[in-house]
């Protein structure tokens, strides 16, 4: 009996030890690519290599003019890379929403704003339209991040709207001046 | 220094040291101080080239943003190659600028020169002169990078021709470093080397 226990606990260590090892493999599969840990907030490539987003966030900003996957060099960007969601993970967030791409420089094209350098208003007035100019365009700032719905791609519609947007706050602000011009 | 850089950097260390690599003693990392930002690398001389039988050591500087950015690797031991300064050891090597990637490791970037070594690319050069002399006449250049290996990385075939021009600029009160720079440039012709030294 004795000997029987002690082949069977030998045995049971044998199978823990694989077990172990087989872990430390699965958990070298989960690695991510460029800091070499445990994947957070893993993302994964669309040529099929594993990421934290924080990393390849990184990564992709680090060289913006051509982002390529770290690994294969394939072409890749924020739009082609797939969160990957496991059932441990209470919060189902889009981890590509954690870490907020900088917002893109915004620039308004001259002809859309033609009627600002020409009014001379003195400097009061000048100072005082051009505050008001540029609100509606701060607001849209701040607008367009907070309101992008969680896990959704960012589609044509969001895009539409904020046209939409920018051309009704554009029609605001001449009403504004040519209500100012006449008062 | 960045969290990220100094954990990746313990981890790659702990990759070489585990590599098939260097266990061929094909390539080998060590560190300089304590911190994680300087390193110290060692290719061995690819087979079947001038740079076989080798040892050619690698200042290695790992910046803040790596490995987003390359790490800048310097040859510490002088080599005659296109693609390497004989000068000042400096590399010219597409993934330790625009074509690295955030996944290469100090393993990949060893195991890379390595190969450059054993493939240079005369085209895309480092060194003019070397590299005109290994497009122009290619024995002269594998006898005189054969020859640097012996002088500086402790190969094995010496040359005792080149040797005694060397002596013989010696003679004439030149170090035995400028002496030999001369020569390799001017293809071992000693009458074109002391002309260059004493005009």
């Amino acid at each position: 009996m004795a000997t029987t226990s002690s082949e069977s606990d030998s045995s049971r260590k044998n199978t823990d030890n694989k077990e172990n090892e087989s872990k430390d493999e699965q958990n070298n599969m989960f690695e991510c690519n460029i800091c070499l840990d445990n994947a957070k907030d893993a993302v994964v490539s669309v040529c099929g290599h594993l990421f934290c987003w924080p990393c390849l966030h990184q990564w992709l900003e680090t060289r913006s003019s051509r982002q390529v996957c770290p690994v294969c060099k394939a072409v890749i960007s924020k739009d082609k890379v797939i969160p990957i969601y496991g059932r441990g993970n209470t919060k189902q967030e889009d981890p590509r929403n954690k870490v907020p791409p900088r917002p893109a420089g915004q620039r308004t094209e001259p002809d859309a704003n033609t009627g600002f350098p020409g009014f001379n208003f003195g400097d009061g007035g000048f100072h005082l339209s051009f505050g008001i100019g540029a609100f509606p365009f701060g607001f849209l700032t701040s607008f367009n991040f907070s309101d992008r719905p969680h896990g959704v791609p960012v589609g044509g519609q969001l895009q539409q709207d904020d046209h939409y947007l920018s051309k009704l706050f554009l029609w605001i602000a001449v009403i504004f001046i040519v209500w100012l011009l006449l008062a | 220094m960045n969290n990220i850089a100094t954990q990746r950097i313990k981890r790659e260390f702990k990759e070489v040291i585990k590599s098939e690599e260097l266990a061929k003693c094909s390539i080998k990392v060590d560190l300089v101080g304590d911190s994680y930002t300087e390193l110290k690398g060692e290719i061995a001389g690819p087979p079947d080239t001038p740079y076989e039988g080798g040892k050619f050591f690698l200042e290695i500087k790992v910046p803040e943003t790596y490995p987003f950015n390359p790490p800048k690797v310097r040859f510490m031991t002088k080599i005659w190659h296109p693609n390497i300064s004989s000068v000042t050891g400096a590399i010219c090597l597409d993934i330790l600028k625009d074509q690295w990637a955030a996944a290469m490791t100090l393993r990949t970037v060893l195991l890379s020169l390595q190969a450059l070594m054993a493939a240079a690319e005369p085209d895309d050069p480092q060194d003019a002169v070397v590299a005109k002399q290994y497009k122009e006449y290619p024995e002269i250049f594998a006898k005189t990078a054969s020859y640097w290996t012996n002088v500086y990385a402790g190969g094995p075939n010496k040359n005792t021709d080149f040797d005694s021009k060397i002596q013989r600029l010696k003679d004439m009160g030149i170090e035995s470093d400028q002496a030999r720079g001369a020569l390799s440039t001017f293809n071992w012709d000693l009458e074109r080397a002391t002309e260059q030294l004493f005009s």
